[in-house]
Parts: C-alpha cells; sequence; structure tokens
C-alpha cells in the first residue's frame, strides 16, 4: 500500500460520520423545499376556491342565516316584550310626546291665528283657488319662518346687528358661540374656501351665509324646503349688498375722518327689520 | 354706542380661568372643578369711565399644556388676551415665558395680561421669591375664590382696549 493510499483509508475511516451526517442534511433540506413547492401550488389552487366559497357565503348568509337570525330575534321579543318595551318607551316616549306637543302647540297658535283676522281671507282664497280651507291652513302652518337674524363679524364673532321675533339669551353670546362652532367645523374638516352653511337645530334651522368680513345667521322654524332656503339666500344677498353699499358711501364718500366708520348698529338693525320682519318664505 | 371686544382666555389645565371668568360674570364661585372642554362664552359690559361702557366678549378656551394646539379659529379676531397660571403648581408656569412667546406669535400686538391665579393659596413673600427665581413677570396675582384683584385685572384690559 503506498502512502497515498493510506492517508485515503484514513480519510475515509476518519470522516464516515460526517459524510453521512451531510447526506442526512442535503435529504432534510430536499424534503423542505419539495413540501414548500408543493404548498404554494397547493394554495395556489385551493385559494381561488375557498375565495369563491366565502363569496357565496356571504351572499348566502340572508337566504341561509337571515330566517333563523330573524326567528330567535322574533322569539327573543316574544319572550322579553316587557323588557324591550321597558328600554325603548322613554326614549320613544319623549320623542313622540315632544314632536306631538310641539305640533299641537303650532298647529292651536296658527289655527288661533286663522280663526281671528285671517279667517276671511282663507275663506276667500279657498273660494278663489277651490282648495278646501283646511288644506290652506294646513300648507300655512309648515310653511317656514325667519325668528331671528343676526349680522356678525367673521372671526371674532362680535354681534354686528340683529333681529329677533321673540326675546332670546344674549345675542353677542349667541354670536359667540355660532363663531366657535363654525371655526370649529370649517377647522377640523381643513378645507379651505368651505363653510358651513346649516346648522339643524330640532325644530329650527339656523341658515348661515358666509361673506369676506361678516356672515349672516338667520334662524328659521318650519319647515325649511329648498324654496324657502332660495328666499332666505336672495333676502341675505339683498340685505347684504345693501348693507356694503352703504359701508362703502361712508368710507369713501365721507370727507371727515369721524364719519370714515361703518353704518351704526342702530341703522343696521332697522335695516334687518325692513328686510326680514315681513319677508315670506 | 356701546363697543364689543372680544378678550379670549388661556392657560393650562385647571388654572382657574373659569373659575376667574365666572367670579368676574357672576361674582360666585364653586370648588366643583370640570373640565372646560371646546369654548365657552360668556359677556359682562364694562364702565370705564363715567357713562363709557365697553362689552367684554369673553372666550374661555379649553386648557391645554401645549399652546400650540389651541385652535386658530378661536383666537380669530381676538382684541386682547389674558393668560392665567396656577401659583401652586409651578408645571403651569415654569415655561411661561415660552408659552408667553408662542401666544404672542399667534396674535401679535395685542395687549396681553399675565395672571397668576390661586393667590389665596400661598403666602405672598414666598410667591414672590419663587416668581423671581423663575424670571416671572406678572400682571395681576388673582384669587377666583376670594375675588381678590380679579374686577381690577379686567378692568385693566378693558382700559387697554379702549
Amino acid at each position: 500500500m503506498v502512502e497515498r493510499d493510506k492517508i485515503e483509508l484514513l480519510k475515509d475511516i476518519l470522516f464516515t460520520d460526517d459524510r453521512e451526517f451531510a447526506e442526512k442534511i442535503a435529504r432534510r433540506i430536499e424534503t423542505i423545499e419539495h413540501t414548500v413547492n408543493e404548498q404554494e401550488k397547493l394554495s395556489e389552487k385551493v385559494k381561488p376556491i375557498i375565495l369563491k366559497q366565502l363569496d357565496e357565503f356571504v351572499t348566502e348568509i340572508p337566504t341561509t342565516l337571515g330566517p333563523t337570525i330573524t326567528a330567535t330575534l322574533k322569539e327573543e321579543i316574544q319572550k322579553n316584550r316587557d323588557g324591550i318595551v321597558d328600554a325603548l318607551y322613554p326614549i320613544l316616549g319623549k320623542m313622540i310626546k315632544k314632536y306631538i306637543s310641539q305640533e299641537i302647540k303650532l298647529l292651536s297658535e296658527k289655527i288661533n291665528k286663522q280663526l281671528s283676522a285671517k279667517r276671511w281671507t282663507t275663506k276667500f282664497k279657498s273660494w278663489f283657488t277651490g282648495v278646501k280651507e283646511e288644506d290652506i291652513i294646513l300648507s300655512e302652518t309648515s310653511s317656514a319662518n325667519i325668528e331671528q337674524v343676526l349680522l356678525i363679524e367673521r372671526g371674532s364673532g362680535i354681534l354686528a346687528a340683529s333681529y329677533s321675533k321673540t326675546e332670546t339669551i344674549d345675542k353677542d353670546m349667541i354670536s359667540g358661540m355660532l363663531t366657535a362652532i363654525k371655526g370649529f367645523v370649517e377647522d377640523a374638516f381643513g378645507q379651505k374656501n368651505q363653510n358651513l352653511e346649516l346648522i339643524e337645530y330640532e325644530l329650527y334651522n339656523i341658515h348661515l351665509q358666509s361673506f369676506v368680513s361678516y356672515y349672516v345667521a338667520v334662524v328659521i322654524s318650519g319647515d325649511y324646503n329648498t324654496k324657502a332656503k332660495d328666499k332666505v339666500q336672495d333676502l341675505i344677498f339683498d340685505f347684504y349688498d345693501d348693507f356694503m353699499g352703504k359701508n362703502l358711501d361712508k368710507i369713501f364718500k365721507s370727507s371727515d375722518e369721524k364719519s370714515k366708520k361703518m353704518i351704526d348698529r342702530e341703522s343696521l338693525e332697522k335695516e334687518l327689520v325692513l328686510k326680514f320682519s315681513n319677508a315670506s318664505i | 354706542m356701546q363697543v364689543s371686544k372680544k378678550i379670549v382666555v388661556l392657560g393650562h389645565f385647571g388654572v382657574g380661568k373659569t373659575s376667574l371668568i365666572r367670579r368676574f360674570v357672576e361674582d360666585s364661585f364653586s370648588d366643583n372643578y370640570k373640565v372646560s372642554i371646546g369654548v365657552h362664552i360668556t359677556k359682562k359690559v364694562v364702565e370705564i369711565s363715567v357713562g363709557h361702557e365697553i362689552s367684554l366678549i369673553l372666550w374661555d378656551l379649553e386648557g391645554t399644556d401645549d399652546l400650540k394646539t389651541i385652535r386658530d379659529a378661536y383666537l380669530l379676531g381676538t382684541h386682547g388676551v389674558v393668560f392665567v397660571f396656577d401659583v401652586t403648581r409651578p408645571s403651569t408656569f415654569q415655561g411661561l415665558n415660552t408659552d408667553l412667546e408662542i401666544v404672542k406669535s399667534k396674535m401679535p400686538s395685542l395687549p396681553l395680561l399675565v395672571v397668576g391665579n390661586k393667590a389665596d393659596l400661598v403666602v405672598k413673600k414666598d410667591l414672590e421669591e419663587v416668581l423671581s427665581k423663575n424670571a416671572i413677570a406678572t400682571d395681576f396675582l388673582t384669587s377666583a375664590k376670594t375675588g381678590d384683584a380679579v374686577n381690577d385685572m379686567f378692568l385693566k384690559l378693558a382700559k387697554l382696549l379702549d
């Protein structure tokens, strides 16, 4: 045996275990590779089936589970009718009570008015148009009415002038709060040149019309529909046009500095009364 | 003709902004602390000289530790500012000069009063020492609880706005 063969034999004896170990690892890697590839292939095949089944499941819920859910709910409601009524009654009751009392109040106020001075006008209107007298009265009860108008400085929220049918809480505070709400909403949504235009408050709507230095808030009761909205907008634009026109005249045509100021609150309020107090919308 | 001026009252949480306004407007005080949310607006007419009145519209803004977060919409058109801190809580005045810089950057060139509130709870001498140590200059030390210096403070601001 030559020297070289001896070394080879020695190598064989020494590295037998290592070689076997390496071969085992290679086999394992091969198995893992195979499994991964197979899983990917399997997933590719199975995924569309699962998705399809899921879609079908979702679309079929109303037909498959719907009746069961409805039946269960019905049964539960029948079993616990008192409990459910107890829970809902205060909420629904308050809503209905408030709504009905408000409606009756409005109706009785209108009818009282109609029965006095306007009665003959209504009768005449009914005879002339052929519409029943009750229908005319009812249609008038739901019409929109201007309750309050505020001319407010933008930003500061300081009240420049106001007109109100009835006494309310301090108008300066209302102007401030409206401005804060308006500012908050406009700020929160972060849209430039967008303004809060309407606030709904149960039976009232607050229409907000913004201009550059001021905005006008009109509080409306009754049915505030598109037609009424359109009329209110026209009234506001007319008023504002006059108001700004007079201001510009005062500022530019006046020779002395003292009178180069905005028109005073008193004149503005007269203007508001003139424009809004008898306006029908 | 009565002129209206918008005043904003600012400061950290719980320094007594609402209590100061309540004391000034309603002349009342309550120990029951309620956090102000958003903004609350009140009004008081003050006579700054015989026959000359000014209507102060007071915007009580919710307290905040970071004055940068105050909504700019609430500060628009402001005529005067009251910055309130709590003399019993160093955290409300330790960064006062930085806070004032922020206020001034948001509302430049406006009359501004710095007010240390709850002065009834500390010894005046000790308080002055603490404030001087922190390099804090105040315009008024008030107490919404006792009413001390509250009217004077708002009256001074009204005069500054006239």
